[in-house]
């Protein structure tokens, strides 16, 4: 092997391999053992020497904090300029699910919410002051508030807006933008009830406001049940400090419920026998059904799935008559855990079941996975393939069609759409988003 | 105070019921069901289920049993002191509670607003630059459009979802007016400078106050504020004011009928011809929304060019642009050489500590989070394009 080769030498070596490679596969067509054949063309990859293997490698002193390879820099959070104020402070960007693996995504891709831009706390100068209908207020630092004991869970959160873009048809050629408004992580934190027992609740206490130290000051009002319930404080995700796009140093974590209601940047927790009005849970984050009232307080996402593999950004063009392959998903329910996920390839008239994968946990993402051979030209009984997932939860529920919701909820609620989601693959493998509906 | 022994033992007790009820609870190994009641018996409040703690455990997770004891003598922070209390505390609620004394006039209102918050949402509330429009006429009209639908009659039009027709409760635009506004600079309005806009939003939406439209002699205060009662007020449901307020949640989410979702004995889901026979495949009309930034792309390859702070274009785009791209706002356009002449006169220094200070409208740096130099070059970088 010749060490010395310049880069521009194993790239015509690499055109080549790629020319005598397709060539032996038009031979092979015909009728040519490929496995009798010695003329296969050697790969560059394997037969030099590679640039990283030759010379050092970067010093561990480098980058003391990690950042992913370079080579992955389209794996990234996106934004359009439809979901934003005009700079993107009262805004949106969301996660990359088309390239997510497992349950868990990773800090920096998960989806960013604000509705006055990402604060940047002095953790020295934060206080979360605890007050109200409680027999002893408090006001913690950020060390004290850590010395209660922790707890981790593994819950998504999701905006209730994922996929609101699309109750009058589809939008987003995009699963990342059609369904990515949603992430999931490990958090660590405290159980509101926990810090309750040391400050006693007030009987008479019915509602909770949550607030926000942020530009926008956000603020939400939530029901003593959840707090007393599996309601947290967090300060930990995935094994690290929040990040500031998630409100660091201290979020409020409803498991399952909308995002908007998980105040970032939280300072202040008051009890009261009333609820609030808080402008995110009155002009926005309220469900505008067909006659006219709007449903308020609509805390829980519902069970709900898609397809993440393939997708519109990484379709089956590679693929051909014949070949087996994993489709994959992801379902959630912020009602409960999910029982299964069936799976279908005509839109949603017929479904047979998939099978979950990995920990299944409490509102939580669950990966789903179905293996498939792919039929000629992608069709089933001469019609394209329409992939479509549908999940179940333990509390009973299933996602609805697109025509069972909108029969109710109308096509102007923007929040809390869970119908059946589909994806049609074209006669060449492209993977396009539509929906089934009358 | 809520009684923690008692819980447990509720929470034990009504897993044993569920525990019988299903007949699923076999050895110690298995996992905590959930459960369709919470330890008071209710069903829960969302409509899901609910995860006792049984044997150490609820759900999949193990928690550990000291805590629920030891968690009351853990007290290790402070009381808030009385100042610390009213300088945080400033919430308003429908009732009055934390209505400061204080008052403004719609003509006061009208003057903040062409100086403050004109830039964002446009003449008179109409919206624009993608901030939220706050007014489209008469709120009482415009509360009919809310029973407009275009499920089915798509090219109908659709509801007007603004202050006057939409929003329940007015107690809500005071507060986010005073703790939320002006976007780039929240938290800098007095508290009569917060009524005259809530004010100046009565009156661009045609509200009534004791039955006569607030017109533009209009002063409000506390005890006015407290007797408006806004079109859409009872527009919501369910119902979540008074003692019956968490249990009239609670029924409304018993019934999946009410919020669009279904709920199927998983034997008998449906498994073949499900979708109604009407219904089609419908496709993105056009390219649909695909101005994704960055691009889509999923290949493997080092980025083109490192990514930088972006210079002064990109903080001009980011910050400086909604305002300075045409003369619409009041501010000097990018691109007027002769806008621009007339601010340079007065020496690039004022220019500077004007931008640095803001003026007029204009918020420090313009809302931006740059240094004075960065924040220089900006403004260096504009006046360069505008010769």
């Amino acid at each position: 092997m010749d060490n010395k080769k310049s880069n521009h030498e194993i790239d015509v070596n690499k055109r080549d391999f790629f020319r005598k490679t397709a060539a032996l596969s038009v031979t092979a067509l015909a009728g040519t053992s490929l496995l009798s054949s010695n003329a296969r063309a050697d790969d560059p990859a394997i037969m030099h020497h590679v640039p990283w293997g030759q010379k050092w490698g970067d010093p561990v002193t480098k980058n003391r904090y990690g950042v992913p390879s370079a080579y992955e820099h389209n794996v990234t959070r996106r934004n359009t300029k439809l979901l934003a104020s005009g700079n993107y402070r009262a805004s949106i960007a969301v996660t990359p699910i088309h390239e997510s693996m497992g349950i868990i995504t990773p800090n920096g891709l998960f989806f960013s919410r604000s509705h006055g831009g990402v604060a940047h706390v002095d953790p020295n100068m934060y206080r979360l002051m605890i007050h109200g209908l409680v027999e002893k207020p408090i006001v913690l630092t950020l060390e004290q508030l850590k010395k209660y004991p922790s707890v981790t869970r593994t819950h998504f959160i999701e905006c209730p807006a994922n996929g609101g873009q699309e109750w009058r048809g589809p939008q987003f050629n995009s699963v990342q933008f059609a369904k990515g408004f949603m992430s999931s992580a490990e958090w660590t934190g405290v159980y509101i009830k926990t810090i309750l027992e040391d400050l006693g609740l007030k009987p008479e206490a019915r509602w909770m406001l949550a607030e926000g130290s942020d530009n926008s000051e956000m603020g939400r009002t939530v029901p003593v049940e959840k707090v007393l319930d599996d309601a947290m404080i967090v300060w930990g995700q995935n094994g690290e400090a929040l990040r500031p796009e998630q409100g660091y140093p201290v979020r409020l974590l409803l498991p399952g419920w909308e995002g908007n209601l998980c105040v970032k940047w939280l300072k202040r927790l008051e009890f009261a026998t009333e609820p609030w009005y808080c402008k995110e849970e009155t002009s926005k984050y309220t469900a505008l059904k067909p006659g006219g009232k709007a449903i308020q307080h609509f805390y829980a996402n519902e069970v709900n799935s898609t397809v993440t593999s393939p997708s519109p950004e990484i379709p089956w063009t590679n693929l051909k008559e014949g070949d087996i392959v994993e489709i994959e998903g992801l379902a959630w329910s912020g009602m409960g855990t999910i029982t299964g996920v069936d799976i279908s390839f005509d839109g949603g008239n017929s479904y047979v079941p998939a099978s979950l994968k990995g920990l299944v946990l409490p509102k939580s993402w669950t990966r789903w996975s179905y293996m498939y051979t792919i039929p000629k030209d992608f069709q089933v009984n001469g019609k394209q393939i329409i992939l479509a997932s549908r999940a179940m939860d333990d509390a009973g529920y299933i996602q609805p069609t697109i025509d069972e919701e909108t029969a109710i909820m109308g096509v102007e609620s923007v929040y809390h759409r869970n119908a059946v989601e589909t994806w049609e693959v074209t006669a060449t493998g492209e993977v396009n988003h539509v929906q089934l509906r009358s | 105070m809520f009684n923690l022994d008692r819980k447990l033992i509720i929470s034990a007790s009504v897993a044993a019921a569920v525990a019988v009820f299903t007949g699923c609870m076999s050895g110690s190994s298995a996992e905590p069901k959930g459960a369709a009641v919470t330890a008071d018996g209710k069903p829960t409040i969302d409509g899901g289920v609910y995860y006792p703690v049984v044997d150490g455990k609820t759900g999949p997770y193990y928690v550990n049993p000291q805590v629920a004891i030891d968690a009351k003598k853990i007290y290790n922070g402070r009381a808030p002191t009385p100042n610390e209390l009213k300088a945080w505390d400033k919430d308003l609620m429908p009732d009055g509670t934390g209505y400061p004394e204080g008052s403004g006039s719609v003509e006061e209102g009208e003057a903040l607003y062409e100086a403050q918050c004109v830039m964002c949402h446009g003449d008179f509330g109409s919206g624009g630059g993608g901030y939220p429009a706050l007014s489209k006429g008469n709120g009482y009209e415009l509360k009919k459009t809310l029973k407009n639908n275009r499920y089915r009659n798509a090219d109908g039009d659709g509801p007007t979802r603004v202050i006057g027709s939409y929003w329940p409760k007015v107690s809500t635009l005071w507060w986010y007016i005073q703790d939320g506004m002006p976007h780039p600079m929240s938290k800098t309005l007095t508290i009569d400078e917060t009524y005259a806009l809530t004010a100046y939003m009565l009156n661009i939406n045609e509200i009534e106050y004791e039955g006569e439209v607030i017109d533009e002699e209009f002063v409000l205060d506390r005890e006015k504020m407290m007797k408006i009662v806004l079109p859409n007020n009872d527009g919501f449901i369910p119902n979540i004011d008074g003692p019956t307020g968490p249990d009239d949640v609670r029924a409304f989410y018993a019934d999946p009928n009410n919020f669009g979702a279904k709920k199927v004995n998983p034997a008998e889901r449906c498994m073949k011809d499900c979708l109604e026979p009407t219904a089609k495949v419908t496709y993105i009309a056009g390219a649909g929304i695909a101005e994704f930034l960055p691009p889509m792309a999923t290949e493997r390859s080092l980025p083109k060019t490192e990514e930088s702070n972006g210079g002064p274009k990109k903080a001009y785009e980011e910050s400086c642009m909604m305002c300075h791209a045409d003369a619409s706002m009041g501010a000097p356009a990018v691109g007027d050489a002769k806008a621009w002449a007339s601010v340079t006169a007065k020496g690039m220094d004022a220019v500077y500590h004007n931008g640095i200070n803001g003026i007029n409208g204009m918020p420090p740096k313009g809302g931006a989070d740059l240094s004075d130099a960065d924040f220089k070059s900006v403004v260096d970088y504009m006046i360069s394009q505008s010769k």
